[in-house]
C-alpha cells in the first residue's frame, strides 16, 4: 500500500499546494493533473524521495519514508521504484548499455537482469553500444522507460513521458509503460496532459492539482 | 595523469633522497671501528680520514714508520694500527697493515687463514665475489690506487684467506702484510720504511684535545680526528640533502593540489551526473566513497610507483657502487622510513580529497537536476 498523508510544499514561504492525501493498492494506477507550474514535478519528486515535504508523510507498505535516514531514502528508491523523468535523466557519456547498467548497480542485487531482454522490448537492442548523447528524443525516451522498470519496482513514477514525442512514439511509449508495468505488477503513478496515455491507461485514482488548494 | 606523474616524481626524490642519506651516514658509520685519530702526512685532514679509514680519495703522503714508534708508546695511546697504501687489484686497494686490523673490524675468516708471510693476502668478501679470487690464487698488483698503473709481475701474491662480508670497507679490501707493501715499494733500509698513516685509538677520550695538537705542532705530521671530520663533511652535504627534500616537498604538495582541483573539476563536471545516480539510488555515502576513491587511486598509485622507482635507482647506485667501490651499502633500515612516507603522503591525500567529497555528499540532487 502507498500512502500519501497530508503532504505539503512551501516555496519561500509561499505554497506550492497542500493537503495532498492518497492511497493506492497494489498495482492501482494514479493520474496527476494540473496547470503549469502548480508543482506536479515536485510532488512527484517528493512521493520517490527526491525532495522532502514540508508536512506531511509518505509510507510504502508501512515504511515511512522521510523517516528513513537519507542514505536508506536512496537506497529504497534505487530497489522498489523507478522514475521516468520529463527530460529523462540518463548519463549521455554512457552507451544505452551502461546506463541500464549502472541502475542495476545502483539496486545492489545478486538476481541476474536480463538487460538484453529489456533493451529488446524497448527496441534498442541494436543501439546497446551508442552513447546516449547520440539518439534520438524517442529512443532517449523509450531508454528513460527501459531503465526506470530495469529492476522490477513496484511503483514507478512518470512525469510527462510522451509530451515531445510524435503520435507513432507516443503511443509506443505509452503501450510500452502499460505493458512492463503489468509485468512487474506496478502501480504506476502518472503525471500526463496527453489524453493518448490518458485513454490506454485505466486510473483508479486522479488528483487534479489547483483543485487540491 | 599530471597529478600521478607529480606524484611519482616527488616521493622518487624524497626516497632517493633518504636512501642516500641513510646510506651515507651508515657508511661513514660503520666504516670507522671506533677510531680516535689517524696520524699521517701534513695536508688536509678529511684527506687523510677518507682515505685511511674509508679508503676513498688519496692519501696525503707517507709518514716514517720509525717515527710512528714514538707515537705508539705514547701513554695517550690503546691501540695502534699502521696501514700502508699503494697497489691495487681490479681497483681494490691493497692494503699492507698488521693482524691487529682485523682486530680492529672483528673479522673473521670464510675460509683459509690470515697472512704469515710476505705476499700473503686476505681479501674481502667483496673482491672474492667480483675478482673470482680463492684460496692458493695468485694475482699481481699494479702500482697506484687506479688500475692502470704499473704492474708488479715479479711478485705476485697469494689468497690465503676470504673474509666474511662485514658490510664495511672491510669487504672491498685486499689486506696484506707491511713487508709486502715494503718488499716492493721500498729500499732495503729499514730507517727510511713509510707508511701512510696510524690508526689510533686512546686510552681516555680526554686525549682527543691534546693529543692532536701535540701531533699537529711538535711532529711534521697531522693528527685528525674521523669523527670531527666526518661531521663537517655531513654538515655541508647535509644542506644539500635539505635543498632536495624541500624540492620533492614541494612537488608532492603540488601534486595534492593537482589531485584537489582535477576531483573539483571532475566534480563540476559531473554534477549533473552524481545527481542522477542519486536518483536511481545511489546514496550520498556511495558516491562520497566512490570520489574519495578516485583521489586515494591517484595518491596510493603515485606514491607506491614513486618508492619503486626510487628504490630502482637505489638499487642502480648499489650496483655502480659495486664497481666504483667508493661507498659500502649494508643492512638499511629505510624501508621503515620509506613506509612512514607513504602514509604519511596518503593520510594527507585522504585529507586533500575529503574537500570535494563533502561537496559531494552536500549535494542538492533537485536543484541540479533542474539547473541542468
Amino acid at each position: 500500500m502507498f500512502i500519501c498523508e497530508d503532504v505539503s510544499f512551501n516555496i519561500d514561504g509561499q505554497k506550492l499546494f497542500s493537503n495532498i492525501n492518497f492511497n493506492l493498492k497494489p498495482q492501482e494506477d494514479l493520474l496527476i493533473t494540473g496547470p503549469s507550474g502548480i508543482g506536479k514535478t515536485t510532488l512527484l519528486s517528493i512521493l520517490c524521495g527526491i525532495q522532502k515535504p514540508t508536512t506531511g508523510k509518505i509510507t510504502y507498505n508501512s515504511i515511512d519514508l522521510y523517516n528513513l535516514p537519507e542514505n536508506k531514502i536512496d537506497e529504497f528508491r534505487g530497489k522498489n521504484l523507478g522514475v521516468v523523468f520529463q527530460n529523462f535523466n540518463l548519463i549521455n557519456t554512457f552507451t544505452v548499455k551502461q546506463n541500464l547498467e549502472i541502475a542495476v548497480s545502483a539496486i545492489n542485487t545478486r538476481k541476474s537482469i536480463p538487460l538484453f531482454n529489456l533493451l529488446d522490448k524497448v527496441g534498442l537492442a541494436n543501439k546497446s553500444h551508442i552513447k546516449v548523447a547520440n539518439l534520438s528524443i524517442g529512443e532517449k525516451q523509450r531508454l528513460a522507460v527501459a531503465r526506470a522498470f530495469v529492476g522490477d519496482p513496484k511503483w514507478v513514477f512518470c512525469d510527462e513521458p510522451t509530451s515531445s514525442l510524435d503520435d507513432k512514439n507516443a503511443n509506443i511509449i505509452a503501450n510500452l509503460i502499460k505493458e512492463e508495468s503489468l509485468r512487474c505488477k506496478a502501480s504506476l503513478v502518472l503525471i500526463t496532459h496527453d489524453s493518448r496515455i490518458q485513454s490506454l491507461i485505466n486510473f483508479s485514482k486522479i488528483i487534479r492539482l489547483g483543485e487540491q488548494l | 595523469m599530471l597529478s600521478v606523474f607529480l606524484m611519482v616524481v616527488g616521493i622518487t626524490i624524497i626516497t632517493v633522497s633518504i636512501l642516500v642519506n641513510q646510506v651515507t651516514k651508515d657508511t661513514f658509520s660503520k666504516n670507522n671501528p671506533g677510531l680516535d685519530a689517524v696520524v699521517g702526512a701534513k695536508g688536509s685532514p678529511l684527506q687523510l680520514i677518507l682515505s685511511s679509514i674509508h679508503h676513498i680519495d688519496i692519501p696525503t703522503g707517507n709518514i716514517s714508520y720509525q717515527n710512528t714508534k714514538e707515537i705508539i708508546k705514547h701513554p695517550a695511546i690503546k691501540s695502534a694500527v699502521p696501514i700502508s697504501l699503494g697497489d691495487n687489484f681490479q681497483n681494490f686497494r691493497i692494503v699492507g697493515t698488521n693482524k691487529s686490523f682485523l682486530k680492529l673490524y672483528k673479522a673473521d675468516l670464510i675460509s683459509g687463514t690470515v697472512w704469515s708471510q710476505p705476499m700473503q693476502t686476505v681479501i674481502g668478501y667483496n673482491v672474492s665475489k667480483i675478482t673470482k679470487l680463492k684460496i692458493d690464487k695468485f694475482f699481481v698488483g699494479s702500482h697506484g690506487l687506479i688500475d692502470t698503473g704499473d704492474v708488479h709481475l715479479e711478485q705476485p701474491y697469494k689468497v690465503v684467506g676470504v673474509l666474511k662480508k662485514t658490510g664495511t670497507i672491510l669487504d672491498n679490501l685486499i689486506l696484506t702484510s707491511l713487508d709486502s707493501v715494503w718488499n716492493l715499494h721500498s729500499d732495503t733500509n729499514k730507517d727510511r720504511l713509510e707508511i701512510t698513516s696510524l690508526l689510533l685509538k686512546y686510552k681516555n677520550k680526554t686525549s682527543s684535545f691534546s693529543f692532536p695538537r701535540l701531533i699537529n705542532k711538535g711532529t711534521n705530521m697531522q693528527a685528525a680526528s674521523p669523527s670531527f671530520e666526518i661531521s663537517k663533511l655531513l654538515k655541508l652535504t647535509g644542506n644539500a640533502h635539505r635543498i632536495v627534500d624541500y624540492l620533492s616537498i614541494l612537488i608532492i604538495i603540488l601534486s595534492f593540489l593537482g589531485i584537489l582541483f582535477t576531483l573539483l573539476n571532475n566534480i563540476n563536471e559531473r554534477k549533473y551526473d552524481l545527481a542522477v545516480l542519486r536518483t536511481l539510488g545511489f546514496s550520498r555515502w556511495k558516491l562520497f566513497s566512490i570520489i574519495l576513491s578516485e583521489g586515494m587511486i591517484i595518491s596510493i598509485l603515485g606514491s607506491t610507483i614513486g618508492i619503486i622507482c626510487g628504490y630502482i635507482i637505489y638499487e642502480s647506485m648499489y650496483y655502480f657502487s659495486i664497481v666504483g667501490r667508493s661507498i659500502e651499502f649494508g643492512q638499511l633500515n629505510f624501508l621503515n622510513d620509506l613506509f612512514l612516507i607513504w602514509i604519511i603522503v596518503n593520510i594527507i591525500a585522504f585529507i586533500t580529497c575529503l574537500i570535494p567529497c563533502i561537496k559531494v555528499y552536500k549535494q542538492n540532487i533537485r536543484s541540479t537536476l533542474l539547473n541542468s
